[in-house]
């Protein structure tokens, strides 16, 4: 018997047990893998790393209370175990009133393009080595580069059963590469990372993570304290897509929505943000990074579009939260791990472009900051955004003068949406997150200076 | 279990600079959290596995694997020195492991009453009636949770260097996160108790003083004024000072980022790095807090760590492997947070010592500033020496004179240019922030504190 055959069995095994013991509805999720990973110090290899991914997680629930168990024990008696401890917990948890099922969905498992490479499994481990290397190469833009960082290169299988017929099986793959650089001139230090990620081995940028990097790491050299003001903030794609995704996940999640603490409640058909701002969130990217067929219930989600021209469209549901927001449930439950509880969350964004040219934008700034790779998240469910800008650089006139240190950006997350003032015409495309530059009209900065 | 993994040791043929451990990490965990009058999670974890570690070489090789009979352990071992030998064909870096460090012995944390033993609804009783307190309080109490965590985590850990160790922990952890809303103002006050211990920790906890206690800061703090923005006069509370220690000074201080010159403080052993008043310290021995325990994950005894004498920086955060390169120590830094993981050199219990000043004589020497209160958490690039932290709640500082309440801020600081800025040391240090450290992808339990500490020159980012 295969092994996705032995763990088909075993998810069946779990519903079918947990049901015999009483319970009103069973889900088992299943995670497997192996990584395989090297991690680099001074520029050569420290250690070599494989390592099993493996748990099952199994949630319970008996008269509208929920008990959830997990474990990384997969023998029957454990996993029996396991079903036996979540439904215990069901039995003594008070019934959650709001609950209304696990989800059905009977739509077929779409085939995404793309996200499962074979020649990832068999990567030879000294073909793997030289990939490092080469990008290790790149990097050393100085003779003194300290260069460190993690590639990683694995699969992983994900098996989703539930009590109301849901049986969802995928496998990936995925080849991830992270490197930091650091030269230093006397006191003068110029500290910088770049990174990919692919669900293919030959879409993976091993030698642009090692050129960037080492690029960054050089610009960063010189950095300046600079003084408290207002200025407008030019975000690059890298900073742009994890800023306006950081707000908008916290912001328009089912979740927060029921419990109130969604930025933009109530929202749906108002103005959150610059009419310049429209977002779709595409699960079927081929090749992306964030692509999933199913979400982590096991239901099949659709391309949609959250914003446009500005003006909220929709929230970000899960089977739970669904009929609490009474929209539709859109297929965002995830989960952090195996033992986790699922909750909403996007999958691979896409911000539309404007029309002015990236180099055009920079040169029409009198003062400014630039941010390369340098997101402005909001503090936690707050609001309140008080950012320290980890690589951004002061613009005089159109020119990049010189990087900034200690300094810190303060605002609201309702004011860095609408100040968004230009979009580029030039998009950036990082494995389906799609993003344009952006100019914000000026925030507070807070400088050292 | 020592045996078993000693056994599979025992039958390795091994050069005399080669290094092999092996680490069996078995946890089981309890997390209940409650939200608005609902259970959230109710759930059991159990995790347990196998970690290799071989250094052949000067390259390391790590497996890790679910199985936990003799074969499946054997051919774990084998992959390891396997894999190890490969990278040792690209490593330029001369690694060792020293001979001189051999430790055997058990530790376990000192339990009062079993949390295991205490029925379910007890505990489901303090979460409910907290939350339950907070909400009761105010219609601006939009969200109220509380959260229950216990782990129990045993590791046994034996080296072909004669180290066999068993080590036990138990984590205990009761919180409250109350969020109000105004419009679009909001804020949030969360807080917690717990440490390396049994329910004794928790039993004090009483839910309606608690809940109303964070439902009341958050009312006042809808009405605070905006943070100011700017270069300024900073006072930290136990909390701050504690979190500011941790991710200012204490990332730096840890050996791997030293050794692999990722660090601010590489070199910098013997130098003055702060101002005189200024003692730091971190203690996984001292009992009951969130960082203790006996043994690390290399099976390395602890002790007592005393990073800053008088303003000299005087000590890392060693494992075995960055003991030997520098020719220092191992303190018992050596933390892995599962089976599936290496160890990392890891704070524990990090803490500047008190000096003898009151936070009133304190703000008459700042004159004019903010006295922040509460931690939020941070980070740090110690290869930058710039670090970042955040606090729920402060005052403004006038005229010499703690002031006008206002709302969460971020703050920015250079790790070199801090302590030595410090201006004053409060006389009473408390072990005030309790938090989970985060450091390639593992996270750990920590605490971290100090007294009130006046600090010049901070960046703290407002809005006005």
């Amino acid at each position: 018997m295969s092994l996705s055959e032995e763990l088909e069995n075993l998810s069946k095994h779990v519903i079918k047990y947990g049901l015999s013991l009483g319970a009103d509805q069973v889900e088992v999720y299943i995670v497997t893998g192996v990584t395989k990973a090297i991690q680099i110090e001074l520029g050569s290899i420290h250690k070599f790393t494989e390592t099993s991914d493996s748990g099952i997680g199994v949630r319970v629930i008996k008269n509208k209370a929920i008990g959830m168990s997990s474990t990384t024990i997969f023998t029957i008696e454990s996993i029996e175990q396991t079903v036996k401890n979540a439904y215990s917990l069901a039995k003594v948890s008070t019934p959650d009133s709001n609950f209304n099922s696990l989800p059905e969905d009977t739509t077929p498992t779409p085939t995404i393009a793309d996200t499962f490479d074979k020649n990832i499994i068999e990567l030879p481990v000294e073909d793997f080595t030289q990939i490092m290397l080469e990008s290790i190469n790149e990097a050393k833009v100085e003779e003194n580069a300290i260069i460190s960082g993690n590639f990683s290169a694995g699969s992983g299988e994900r098996y989703i059963v539930n009590s109301q017929g849901i049986e969802r099986h995928s496998v990936r793959t995925s080849i991830n590469g992270y490197l930091s650089v650091k030269i230093q001139k006397g006191d003068d230090i110029g500290n910088s990372y770049y990174f990919d990620s692919s669900p293919l081995l030959r879409n993976f940028e091993h030698i642009k993570i090692g050129k960037e990097a080492g690029k960054r790491a050089k610009r960063m050299l010189g950095s300046q304290k600079i003084e408290t003001k207002d200025l407008p903030i030019l975000m690059d794609p890298e900073t742009t897509y994890f800023t306006v995704s950081n707000i908008l996940s916290r912001g328009i999640n089912a979740f927060n929505v029921i419990n109130k603490t969604a930025f933009f409640i109530d929202k749906i058909g108002d103005k959150i943000a610059s009419e310049l701002l429209s977002i779709k969130d595409n699960p079927f990217y081929p090749g992306g990074t964030g692509s999933a067929a199913f979400d982590d219930e096991g239901v099949v989600p659709r391309e949609v579009s959250l914003v446009k021209d500005g003006i909220l469209q929709t929230y970000i549901t899960d089977s739970y939260t669904a009929p609490l927001v009474g929209l539709k449930n859109t297929a965002h439950a995830s989960r952090d791990s195996f033992s986790s509880r699922p909750r909403p969350s996007l999958y691979s964004l896409e911000i539309k472009a404007g029309d002015t040219p990236k180099d055009s934008i920079q040169e029409d700034m009198k003062e400014g900051i630039l941010l390369i790779g340098s997101p402005i998240p909001s503090m936690g469910n707050n609001p309140q955004i008080s950012a320290q800008i980890n690589q951004g650089f002061y613009i005089k006139d159109g020119e990049i003068k010189h990087p900034v240190k200690n300094t810190v950006i303060g605002c609201t997350v309702f004011e860095l949406y609408e100040k968004i003032a230009v979009l580029s015409k030039e998009t950036e495309n990082r494995k389906g997150h799609i993003s344009p530059w952006i100019l914000l009209e000026a925030l507070r900065i807070s400088g050292g200076k | 279990m020592l045996d078993l993994l000693s056994q599979v040791l025992d039958k390795l043929t091994l050069n005399a600079k080669d290094f092999v451990d092996i680490r069996y990490a078995y946890s089981m965990g309890e997390t209940i959290t409650v939200r608005n009058g609902r259970f959230d999670s109710v759930s059991n974890q159990t995790t347990g596995g196998i970690a290799v570690r071989a250094l052949i070489n000067n390259a390391w090789g790590f497996t890790s694997i679910i199985q936990t009979d003799k074969e499946s352990i054997t051919k774990a071992v084998e992959k390891a020195i396997q894999i190890a030998k490969v990278g040792s064909k690209y490593t330029d870096e001369k690694r060792i492991i020293s001979d001189d460090w051999v430790y055997e012995g058990k530790g376990e944390t000192v339990i009062e009453i079993d949390p295991r033993d205490i029925d379910k609804e007890i505990k489901f009783k303090k979460l409910i009636e907290t939350e339950k307190a907070a909400r009761k309080y105010s219609d601006r109490v939009v969200e109220a949770s509380t959260t229950y965590q216990e782990s129990h985590s045993r590791e046994f850990i034996v080296n072909n260097k004669g180290t066999k160790v068993e080590n036990e922990v138990h984590v205990i952890r009761l919180m409250k996160n109350v969020i109000g809303r105004e419009g679009t103002k909001m804020q949030n006050v969360f807080d917690s108790i717990g440490g390396a211990g049994g329910w004794e920790l928790v039993e004090k906890w009483d839910p309606e003083e608690e809940g109303i206690k964070a439902a009341s800061q958050v009312e006042k703090l809808l009405h605070a004024q905006t943070p100011p923005s700017g270069k300024m006069n900073v006072i930290m509370d136990p909390s701050l000072t504690g979190v500011f220690i941790h991710e200012a000074f204490g990332h730096a201080c840890e050996a791997d980022a030293i050794i692999a010159k990722r660090s601010i403080l590489e070199g910098k052993i013997g130098e003055q790095v702060g101002v005189e008043q200024i003692n730091v310290f971190d203690d996984p021995t001292i009992p009951g807090l969130r960082g203790s325990f006996k043994y690390d994950s290399e099976g390395t005894r602890t002790s007592k760590r005393t990073l800053v004498n008088k303003g000299v920086l005087t000590e890392y955060f060693h494992t075995l492997e960055t003991a030997t390169a520098l020719g220092m120590k191992p303190n018992g830094s050596g933390r892995a947070s599962s089976f599936n993981v290496t160890p990392l050199a890891r704070m524990a219990n990090t803490y500047v010592d008190s000096g003898d000043m009151k936070l009133e004589e304190i703000a008459e020497i700042a004159k004019e500033g903010v006295y922040l209160k509460n931690s939020y958490g941070g980070y740090v690039v110690p290869a930058k020496g710039q670090f970042y932290f955040t606090c729920q709640m402060g005052y403004t500082i006038e005229k010499g004179e703690i002031a006008n309440l206002m709302g969460n801020v971020g703050m920015s600081g250079m790790t070199l240019e801090v302590l030595k800025n410090t201006f004053a040391v409060g006389d009473k240090w408390e072990p005030a922030f309790l938090g989970t450290c985060g450091k390639g992808g593992q996270w750990v339990p920590v605490t971290g504190g100090g007294p009130n500490m006046g600090v010049s020159d901070v960046v703290v980012g407002g809005q006005k």
